[in-house]
């Protein structure tokens, strides 16, 4: 059987996700294999939070936020981009593949954009295979 | 008289002063442990205490690390070298310390040695740099010339390992780890009171030492310390099952480094990198 990638989305509320629902209601297709879940702001993201998604058996973690200077905020994902260019640098270092945790600046208008994302995305990790490094339980 | 000796004696002759003029109500620095070679850190409160202070090679305690503790507003003495000189500005920066609270003792010095092994201490396992960044009293004499290699050097053999390899190495690394906290405790960034390993609201990771954990825990802190470690080495010469956390440190200080134009706790201006962000930040740090 195949192997269909669990991926863990987390989308800021104003950009990413909103961009998600758009391509959900322009009717793009992409695959099934991101749940996302919302949070206010990319910056929002504590760096355990992918670490604890990996544990519990993601085999993908993909980030999605506004692009740079169009933060609802003003400047959360200036920050949010350093502290996941770090979390990216740990994960890597750790000896886990970098190609199984991604960021994206999607705007709420470019739900094109999300669907391209998530197909490369779901791709690149079902090429990687099931992730075991980080994880500790068994489904 | 040795370089060491002659620090040793600026030590009181400065502490005396300070705490007999009132200046300071605590010098902290080293004191006797139970033998030579087993000096341990020492908080001089009286003049009578001024005796009993020492210094030699194996004082390597990063004393910066008790500043937090004290209430605001007290006036402290601290006897720093020079990664415990950049920890005291990392704290400034953070708001933990106030300079105008603290008078610092900065001690120009290479060559110390582990408690342990008894071995020179050197770029392997610090950042290895003989004059402090920030002191008001000089106890020795300003080192010119030294050559202490780049601290990042060691990382070459395990930047140039495979990603299943590298897991391999930190998780059989990890698996000794006894979660007795003496890294963070030796740690002067580590203060955050509580800890994430000690809320359990989420409880973010066991803290007795089940596998399960030691990745939370080891990643999580390593993260924490971004940007804000000051390559002292502490951290890996406390852990009494010698796990290398200063390969993970030092790795991550270059790479803060690299993409924020920064290294930690060197000048007061600065503002923390993960608190901050610059106009020369790039997508290029994600990929
Ligand atoms: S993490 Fe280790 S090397 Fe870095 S500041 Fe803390 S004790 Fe020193
Ligand atoms: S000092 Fe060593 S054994 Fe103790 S918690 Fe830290 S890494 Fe684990």
């Amino acid at each position: 059987m195949d192997f269909e990638p669990k991926i863990l989305g987390i989308a800021c509320n104003w950009c990413t996700y909103t961009g998600a629902d758009l391509a959900g209601t322009t009717r793009l297709k992409y695959p099934q294999n991101v749940r996302t879940v919302r949070v206010m702001c990319s910056s929002r993201i504590n760096p355990s939070f992918i670490i604890r998604a990996f544990q519990l058996g993601a085999d993908g973690v993909l980030v999605g936020g506004c692009h740079p200077g169009d933060c609802h905020y003003g400047t959360g994902n200036l920050y949010a981009r350093r502290k996941l260019a770090v979390t990216k640098k740990i994960l890597e270092f750790a000896g886990m593949e970098p190609k199984r945790f991604r960021v994206e600046w999607i705007s709420a208008s470019e739900g094109k954009k999300y669907a391209e994302v998530v197909e490369e995305f779901t791709n690149d990790v079902k090429a990687l295979g099931p992730q075991t490094k980080f994880k500790i339980r068994k489904d | 008289m040795t370089a060491m000796k002659k620090i040793e004696e600026n030590l009181r002759k400065e502490a005396k002063r300070l705490l007999e003029g009132g200046e300071v109500s605590v010098v902290l620095a080293y004191g006797r442990g139970y033998d030579e070679n087993h000096p341990m850190p020492f908080a001089a409160r009286t003049v009578e205490d001024v005796d009993s202070l020492v210094f030699n090679e194996y004082c390597t305690f990063n004393l910066a690390r008790y500043l937090p503790k004290y209430p605001p507003k007290t006036k402290i003495a601290v006897a720093v070298k020079a990664a415990d000189s950049r920890a005291v500005v990392q704290l400034i920066q953070e708001e933990k310390v106030r300079r105008e609270d603290l008078v610092i003792l900065g001690i120009p010095v290479t060559g110390m040695k582990d408690q342990k092994t008894g071995e020179v201490i050197d770029n392997k396992t610090t950042c290895n740099m003989a004059n402090p960044v920030l002191y008001d009293i000089l106890l020795g004499d300003e080192i010119h010339g030294f050559k202490g290699g780049s601290p990042y050097d060691v990382l070459a053999e395990l930047e140039g390992m495979d990603h299943d390899a590298r897991m391999a190495f930190w998780k059989k690394e990890f698996e000794k780890c006894i979660r007795c906290f003496a890294c963070r405790k030796a740690c002067p960034m580590c203060y955050c009171d509580p800890c994430f390993m000690d809320a359990s609201r989420p409880r973010w990771a066991d803290k007795s030492p089940t596998p399960d954990g030691h990745l939370m825990y080891h990643l999580t802190r390593f993260y924490h310390l971004a940007g804000r470690c000051i390559d002292c080495g502490e951290c890996s010469r406390a852990c009494p099952v010698d796990i290398p956390l200063y390969l993970f440190h030092k790795k991550l200080a270059k790479e803060c480094e690299d993409m924020f134009q920064q290294a930690a706790g060197m000048k007061i201006e600065d503002k923390p990198a993960m608190v901050n962000y610059g106009n020369q930040d790039s997508d290029e740090m994600l990929k």
